[in-house]
């Protein structure tokens, strides 16, 4: 069966800044470094008589280190680009996340309770920042990570001034 | 909002001092360190010492517990309720009335000898689940407890009733109307249930502690009966199943005992418990969704249990009960009074059997694989065997986890049901959706499948229909909540 089967429900018309690719490659970049410290750690620690340890530490971890390299900076960060999509329509926040695992989340702006802005530290050197909107259920929070500040401020004010005015009961 | 400083604050029952002098409510906390004291210094006096520090320990407890009484008040003003409290530093907590989500009444063993109960007043604001939020009133007369209960619950009524004559600490007394009463045969579904199977094992697992703990030469030097080894372990094995069938009775009986559901007005208001009585009283306003669940041994004789789904309820899965365990004809029918039933359930695709069966194979298979290898290497096989029989015991627990899965809508309700060991069947009203969420995986996006999930103010805080066909989500989505969710609708 090929992966050609529509999705079962409709795209969201915007993309994130192009930004976001730079931070998934710096996230990826940083997370590999520290992958190789620990394997280089490990290689100098265990003794070179050890076996089947010796072999796994030697030769399996180091593969395992530039797969994961591989993906993590040259492939994920570009298919999430392509993946992540966000919308705000008339009545609702509207976000896919993921790259092989796939989410939609869809909130009526009727049920908003709180309007979040967050800048994380690597957020913050490549302008970005994640709007997140809570509702009274715990699993009910919209995220649209990695929008340009001055963008994701605006979405969040208007969002918060459309929920005050249509605000049925919101739980 | 009421200024906190205009109201006079009342105080506890003065026999609550007696009651937390004798529990060590307060000075519990100084036991470990009198202790570790005790231990580096010795108790070298005897039982000279030891009378002082009991004497000792007792005084300060009543002291610590006196101070604690004097300086907590609680107030009941016109729109909120204030309660001060601290020893050193004030700590005042004002709370709204219409900001009350419910009212729970206790009375534990000892509060009922004095006569007294203690009142949690549930004031979870935002996210359901929080339990930070809630102030207690400990140790009040039964009376003033009901009264307490009526002007925290009253604000409701006075808003609706605008024109009332306002005289909101006077309710008038609402007729009662009995829901359901607890059968004391519903009892003998109990050893079914693995909640309170776990009451007689928890029981033994402390007996053995305990006898471990017994010098050697105070246990009796038993001889060993002159019964063949074989009969002995069926007696063994037959005296634990009938301790285990009884304890579990035995513990049910106390949590259930003459558990009683009744309606007054707008609310619900469950009574249970043997030692401790509970009182909790449930707006059916608030109530957004039913859930009727039953283990594999519950379906086998037609038994289950129902609660409801309220939003802002702090510790709902023990609040909301409406039948802790009961036919399951009884436990449908209080689901039916609160949500509208929906129709039969749709079954989920033939493809999301095959995930299903897979999800339930692979453990068997890893074990079977690490079998093999062991086999191989080593020559030894029961981990081959156990392999083996884990995988072919996969294949109907998948099967029988994908039977279990369904959804339907109604025209004012949806339902979800899915579990095998604990099978859950979840209705609930189309306002309750908040938000929607649909998840697809990448094999379940071969397989044309996706999970919708609808994200709830109340209960758990969402309810998945798992491996539905995902052509149909967005229809689901739609019929499920509102127009709102037409954005989803991939055609648009």
């Amino acid at each position: 069966m090929s992966t050609a089967l529509p999705a079962p429900v409709r795209e969201p018309a915007w993309s994130l800044s192009r930004s976001a690719i730079s931070l998934w490659v710096a996230q990826g970049v940083v997370a590999t470094v520290v992958e190789a410290l620990v394997v280089a750690a490990l290689i100098v620690f265990v003794p070179s008589d050890a076996g089947l340890w010796t072999v796994l530490v030697r030769w399996v971890a180091p593969v395992v280190v530039l797969v994961t390299a591989v993906v993590d900076i040259g492939v994920q960060p570009r298919l999430r680009y392509r993946v992540h999509r966000w919308e705000v329509t008339a009545d609702a926040v509207y976000t896919l996340t993921g790259w092989l695992n796939r989410t939609w989340t869809l909130v009526p702006i009727s049920r908003i309770q709180t309007v979040d802005v967050n800048r994380g530290l690597v957020q913050q050197l490549f302008g970005l920042a994640t709007v997140a909107v809570l509702t009274a259920s715990s699993q009910g929070t919209v995220r649209i990570p990695h929008l340009e500040v001055e963008v994701a401020r605006r979405v969040a004010e208007d969002l918060a001034r459309r929920a005050e005015q249509v605000r049925d009961e919101a739980t | 909002m009421t200024d906190p400083a205009a109201l006079t604050g009342q105080r506890t029952s003065r026999w609550v001092l007696l009651l937390h002098t004798i529990t060590f409510r307060q000075a519990r906390a100084l036991v470990p360190a009198v202790l570790a004291l005790g231990a580096t210094r010795g108790f070298d006096g005897g039982t000279v010492t030891v009378v002082a520090l009991v004497v000792g320990v007792t005084l300060l407890s009543l002291l610590w517990a006196a101070l604690s009484w004097w300086r907590f008040s609680y107030a009941v003003g016109e729109t909120s309720v204030v309660v001060t409290r601290g020893l050193l530093s004030r700590s005042v907590r004002t709370v709204p009335l219409d900001r009350v989500r419910g009212v729970e009444i206790e009375a534990p063993a000892l509060h009922r000898l004095f006569g007294l109960v203690r009142v949690e007043v549930d004031a979870a604001a935002g996210s359901a689940g929080a339990t930070g939020e809630e102030l207690v009133v400990d140790g009040v007369s039964r009376a003033e407890g009901d009264r307490l209960r009526a002007r925290l619950l009253a604000r409701r009524a006075v808003l609706v009733d605008a024109a009332g004559a306002g005289d909101v600490a006077a309710p008038v007394e609402e007729p009662e109307e009995v829901v359901t009463r607890f059968d004391p045969r519903w009892l003998l579904y109990s050893p079914l249930v693995g909640g309170y199977l776990a009451v007689p094992l928890a029981a033994f697992g402390a007996l053995f502690r305990l006898l471990e703990e017994v010098p050697d030469r105070f246990v009796p030097d038993l001889d060993r009966p002159g019964l063949p080894d074989g009969t002995l372990a069926a007696l063994v094995l037959a005296g634990g199943l009938v301790l285990l069938v009884v304890g579990s009775i035995a513990g049910s009986a106390v949590v259930n005992w003459r558990f009683r559901l009744v309606r007054r007005g707008g609310s619900l208001i469950a009574t249970r418990g043997l030692v401790t009585r509970r009182h909790t009283e449930l707006e059916i306003d608030r109530i957004r969704g039913c859930t009727v669940s039953q283990g594999v041994g519950m379906r086998l004789v037609g038994a289950a249990r129902a609660s409801a789904l309220v939003t802002g309820l702090g510790d709902a899965a023990r609040r909301g009960q409406l039948l802790p365990l009961g036919p399951q004809d009884q436990a449908w029918a209080l689901a039916d009074r609160l949500v509208e039933r929906t129709g039969p359930l749709r079954r989920h695709p033939a493809a999301a059997r095959r995930r299903s069966v897979v999800r339930g194979v692979v453990p068997g298979v890893l074990v079977l694989v690490a079998g093999v290898v062991l086999t191989v290497l080593a020559g030894w096989w029961p981990l081959l065997v156990t392999g083996a029989v884990l995988t072919g015991l996969g294949v109907p627990l998948g099967l029988a986890r994908h039977a279990a899965t369904g959804h339907a809508t109604g025209p004012r309700s949806f339902a979800v049901r899915s579990g095998w060991l604990v099978r859950e069947h979840v209705v609930l009203q189309r306002r309750a959706v908040v938000g929607w969420q649909v998840r697809q995986s990448f094999t379940q996006r071969r397989g044309g499948l996706a999970t919708v999930l609808a994200c709830v103010g109340a209960g758990s805080g969402g309810y998945a229909a798992r491996d539905m066909a995902a052509d149909e989500a967005a229809d689901f989505a739609r019929a499920a909540s509102g127009a709102w969710a037409d954005t989803l609708d991939p055609a648009r």
